[in-house]
């Protein structure tokens, strides 16, 4: 199969989209000629025109919210949040309008927005464009939110968010954009709230989210030299979360490590393992389960300090021996 | 008898009279349920501000949407929402608007065209530019009035809103009803400009003030921004002089404001009053024809309260129903 | 309101006892004053009466288990009384007393119920499959935690002792044969009737061994046993001694001493005083071994093996050197005799600096005692035997009594061993010279 990079398989996913529905277009700053931030909407303009392909005014609040408002009378609006700090900006509308319209509203209206954004550390953009807060988003009923961590679930999971009709923010890790990877021509959908195995194993489960995906998968090879068999788990969406497969994966191994970049104070991670044990996963844990996250600090801009920040996989290769008690 | 102000026939300038008397009966009602104990939580009542409500939405057609506000009764009415349906969602009843579960401060009908009141700030207007968006993008042809008071009209998503419908020439009337407090702050302490209209001029959009005790004058205005918008023109600030007779909310004892200020709204300003003065000086309206209004307007209300009362509540089953679609 | 009776603290070293048996069943009545239980420390047993008077509503320990001391160990009160809401409280105050206390020690895992046993959820399910209580299963998870591991081995254990086949089952119970004890050849040691067949020739015809539970004064000798043999290199030296001399001095004490005291001055006592007197001088074999510190004892308390009818006591009789004979042999005699009733109290049994284990009542001549720890050096005293010696080129007639030393070669060199043993000796064979 033909190879193509996250961040084409995204705006592959956004045009082919854009080519069957009328209804949809993208809205955000410098995403026309300019082609955004890190260049996931290069060349659209030329294809859907300036209408569709909307560059904003420096105002996320107000654009957001007028996406909230367009979706609510029918378009399908997707906005492209430059860094995912700039959510902050925009939480009014995200949190208090969008999540919750269809629900103060008796169950009438929808809100079918998709809210791009990339987010995570590692390219020394600083504290306030390397944050990962999608814990704040999991934690608000009314939303959706997806991770992906390869080109082929970014394609289909951006498909899936596209045709919701609630809205959904989509988080795009920068570190990801340039990987490679087999993605079909065509359209297709991956379901949110379907985790994916990436890597059977038997020993520990580990559940990793968007980059940290693929530093997981790393380290159960290098695991699997030191005879360590990890299975690694793509929950790909936070909200909702497939508990199904993460308890059933955990009730075969009775370990579980759960790794994201995110800081570990209050994250996903959390969610993740009181998930395990509260369900019936519980009686065949046979280790604590380990918590992997970024340290309690902004994201400092020295390279060798920002890698420090976030989990690396030597952390996860810790992480996994320590449910097994070696070293 | 004249049967006509300027372009308006008796019909509709009889509407607009009904209109304005069952916000302020509905308005009445609520607060004596309220203070009997029957509705819960808090409302913000807009007696005194008929004149805003009525006049500006008189100028639309029904196809039209507006974004309310928190103190959003009177829009609501004015864009004819059921008021049993109302009343029944101010009693957080199953039958309620909203199935009991917005309450005050969130009373929306899609089906009318009304977005939706907005207990934040700001949030409104961003959703009117965003409503005017789908009307441009599918040529809808529609028009989108957004209201938010003077307080509002200090938040930085009002501004964001008014800079994005001038610079995308969005068909938006951002309607600023100054009732002179935000909760308790005068407008006089809190903006150094007079009028919130000169604002406009900052976002390349005409800005109008009008008498928000005089419905027809505001109706004139607002229909001057309607046609400019549907022409494709772009969006216009509308500011309206008005007052909110009573508190902030059901618990505000209005200390910041004087019972003389009061009265010279109430006894020289009241909309309802001007406005029947005026269709009775032009015979538009005799002393039959008001007591069959009022009486229609009583048996509305009679009929609201009773209809929320007689229905049921929302069962607890309800309550994770409708939190995605 | 019941009263909690506690295991008691019977010295200032004790911090458990073991419950050597009850005197009372659950629901008997028991008068304060009345003896209820037995408990052994490391040094002695003593028989512990009841403070109160009633009803003896429920006992939290079984006998052999060791119990920290102030533990509440059973609940006297009136018959109505609500124990299980007591023993909640009690273990609340218990948590109140000592929040910051997370010793962590794994010789505590094995007192049962009051200790919490850490184990993995897993584990704890495959336990609960198996109906195993998990107090049996020893963890080796971090902090002794009990993983799913443990659990599997310990069923892996189990399971072999219960595969028998049916027709060795048969035989089995047919000719009364405890098949706990037969070691089966089948697959993963299942017993087969082949297993069971040629005992039942034996059956009848042999006796049965006799099984004998280690448990209280024994199994605290054979931990003692094993701690000295195992930590402390021994090494032993031996002499003979010629005790002519002492011989005639304790004829001519015994009547005295006698008179005085209505006690029989033994050569146990002589040699005590002796040893005593050299200990002074040869202060390195009156030590013990402290982490990095030789501790030189300033007094010479002297233990006495003695054999009580459960085993091995060691009586102390303090400051030997500064003791006349008379008082030593008063002392001594008083001691021994209450060890062989097993009425030895803690006191009594504490803070030796030395030991003397005399087998001269036996015919044995030599042999290597092994170290009372943490004491340094043991003095192993054999019979008193007429050997022919060579004296000045003819060959006499003389008794003659083997001394041998037993020390911990870690503290204690051979010269000054042999120094303090040749000392000995020679002042034995010359008694007078311990008046000097």
């Amino acid at each position: 199969m033909r190879e193509i990079t996250f961040q084409q398989a995204i705006r592959e996913s956004m045009s082919q989209e854009m080519r069957e529905n009328e209804l949809v277009y993208l809205m955000g700053e410098d995403i026309g000629v300019y082609g955004g931030a890190f260049g996931v909407t290069n060349g659209m303009i030329g294809e859907f025109g300036k209408e569709r392909i909307r560059d904003t005014p420096i105002s996320e609040i107000g654009f957001t919210g007028a996406a909230v408002g367009s979706a609510i009378t029918g378009m399908r609006p997707i906005v492209e949040i430059q860094f995912s700090d700039f959510l902050l900006v925009t939480i009014d509308q995200l949190v208090n309008q969008a999540a919750k319209m269809r629900y103060m509203f008796g169950g009438k209206g929808k809100v079918p927005m998709v809210l791009r954004t990339p987010n995570g550390s590692g390219l020394g953009f600083a504290a306030q464009h390397s944050q990962s807060l999608e814990a704040w988003l999991a934690h608000i009923p009314g939303l959706k939110v997806v991770q992906p961590s390869t080109p082929y679930d970014a394609k289909g999971l951006l498909k899936a968010a596209m045709d919701e009709d609630n809205t959904v923010v989509f988080f795009e890790h920068k570190m990801l954009y340039g990987m490679k990877g087999e993605v079909p021509e065509e359209a297709y959908s991956i379901p949110l709230g379907k985790a994916d195995v990436k890597r059977e194993g038997q020993d520990v489960t580990i559940i990793a989210t968007s980059i940290m995906v693929q530093r997981s998968l790393e380290a159960a090879v290098q695991l699997e030299s030191e005879g360590i068999s990890c299975e690694v788990i793509d929950p790909r969406t936070l909200l909702p979360l497939d508990e199904e497969t993460i308890i059933e994966s955990v009730k075969k191994t009775g370990r579980a490590v759960v790794v994201h970049e995110a800081v570990k104070r209050g994250g996903f991670g959390g969610e993740i393992a009181s998930v395990i044990q509260e369900s019936e996963a519980f009686d065949y844990l046979d280790a604590p389960i380990q918590r992997l996250g970024g340290r309690f600090i902004p994201i400092p801009y020295n390279p060798e300090l920002e890698k420090n920040s976030v989990p690396q996989v030597a952390d996860i290769i810790e992480g996994v021996k320590a449910t097994i008690y070696r070293s | 008898m004249s049967t006509q102000i300027g372009n308006l026939d008796q019909d509709k300038l009889l509407q607009i009279y009904y209109q304005m008397n069952l916000i302020r009966e509905f308005e009445m009602e609520i607060e004596k349920q309220f203070m009997r104990g029957k509705l819960y939580g808090t409302m913000h009542l807009c007696i005194g501000q008929e004149g805003t409500a009525v006049g500006a939405i008189a100028a639309l057609e029904p196809e039209d949407k507006i974004t309310s506000t928190h103190r959003g009764h009177g829009l609501s009415i004015a864009k004819e929402t059921d008021i049993n349906l109302m009343m029944a969602e101010l009693y957080g009843k199953a039958t309620g608007i909203s199935k009991g579960k917005g309450g005050s401060m969130h009373l929306a009908d899609l089906d009318v065209g009304n977005l939706g009141a907005n207990g934040i700030l700001g949030a409104g207007q961003a959703h009117a530019v965003g409503a005017a968006l789908t009307s441009k993008m599918r040529d809808l042809g529609y028009v989108v009035i957004t209201f938010f008071g003077d307080g509002a009209s200090n938040e930085g998503a009002v501004h964001e809103s008014m800079n994005l419908a001038a610079v995308w020439e969005l068909p938006v009337i951002f309607f600023c009803e100054n009732n002179q407090y935000g909760m308790s702050g005068s407008v006089k302490d809190m903006t150094k400009i007079e009028n919130i209209a000169d604002r406009a001029v900052a976002y390349g959009m005409p800005g109008h003030i009008v008498n928000g005790s005089d419905v027809l004058e505001v109706m004139k205005v607002t229909q001057q921004a309607v046609e400019r918008a549907r022409k494709g023109e772009g969006p216009t600030l509308i500011e309206a002089k008005t007052y909110r007779w009573k508190g902030h909310s059901k618990s505000d004892p209005k200390k910041y404001r004087t019972s003389d200020e009061e009265k010279e709204w109430i006894d020289e300003r009241d909309p309802i009053v001007l406005f029947r003065n005026k269709l009775i000086e032009d015979g538009v309206l005799n002393e039959e024809q008001e007591k069959k209004i009022l009486q229609k307007v009583k048996k509305a209300i009679e009929g609201a309260v009773e209809f929320a009362e007689d229905s049921p509540e929302p069962s607890i089953e309800s309550l994770e129903e409708d939190v995605y679609a | 309101m019941a009263n909690e009776v506690f295991m008691p603290k019977l010295g200032a070293s004790m911090e458990s006892g073991t419950i050597l048996q009850w005197f009372k069943e659950e629901g008997e009545s028991i008068s304060e004053g009345e003896m209820l239980f037995e408990v052994m420390t490391d040094k002695v047993n003593i028989e512990i009466e009841a403070d109160s008077t009633g009803v003896l509503l429920k006992k939290l320990y079984e006998v052999n288990d060791e119990v920290p001391v102030n533990q509440v160990i059973a609940y006297i009160g009136q018959k109505t009384e609500d124990v299980e809401g007591l023993m909640k409280e009690s273990l609340e105050d218990e948590r109140d007393k000592t929040p910051n206390d997370n010793k962590e020690d794994h010789n505590l895992m094995p007192f049962k119920e009051r200790e919490k046993i850490r184990a993995t959820p897993a584990a704890r399910k495959q336990a609960r499959d198996y109906q195993i209580e998990l107090n049996e299963i020893v963890g080796t998870g971090p902090r002794g935690r009990i993983q799913l591991d443990d659990v599997k081995e310990f069923v892996n254990k189990l399971e072999p002792d219960v595969k028998v086949t049916p027709l060795a089952t048969k035989i089995a119970k047919a000719e009364q044969i405890n098949l706990d004890e037969i070691k089966g050849s089948g697959v993963q040691g299942k017993i087969m009737s082949e297993d069971v067949r040629p005992q039942r020739s034996r059956v009848g015809e042999e006796r049965r061994e006799e099984r004998i539970q280690m448990k209280g004064i024994r199994k605290v000798i054979s931990q003692r046993m094993i701690e000295s043999a195992f930590t402390a290199p021994h090494a032993t030296i031996t002499t003979e001694v010629d005790m002519s001399a002492i011989k005639e001095m304790r004829q001519e004490l015994l009547p005295r001493i006698e008179e005085q005291i209505g006690e029989r001055i033994s050569y146990t006592e002589i040699i005590m005083k002796a040893v005593g007197l050299m200990l002074k001088k040869h202060r390195i074999i009156n030590s013990s071994l402290q982490d990095d510190y030789i501790i030189l004892h300033p007094n010479v308390n002297i233990g006495l093996a003695v054999a009580a009818p459960d085993g091995l006591v060691v009586p102390v009789i303090k400051e030997c050197d500064q003791r006349g004979l008379t008082e030593l042999t008063e002392v001594t005699k008083g001691v021994t005799r209450l060890a062989r009733e097993n009425k030895l109290n803690l006191d009594q049994m504490s803070g030796s600096t030395f030991t003397i284990s005399n087998l001269g009542m036996y015919a044995i001549d030599a042999f290597s005692p092994i170290i009372n720890q943490p004491e340094s050096a043991i003095l192993g005293v054999g019979r008193i035997l007429e050997k022919p010696v060579g004296v000045a080129g003819t060959i006499v007639l003389r008794p003659m009594m083997a001394l041998s030393l037993s020390f911990d070669h870690r503290i204690i060199d051979g010269a000054p061993a042999a120094a303090f043993l040749t000392e000995l000796k020679e002042t034995l064979e010359k008694p007078i010279v311990m008046l000097a």
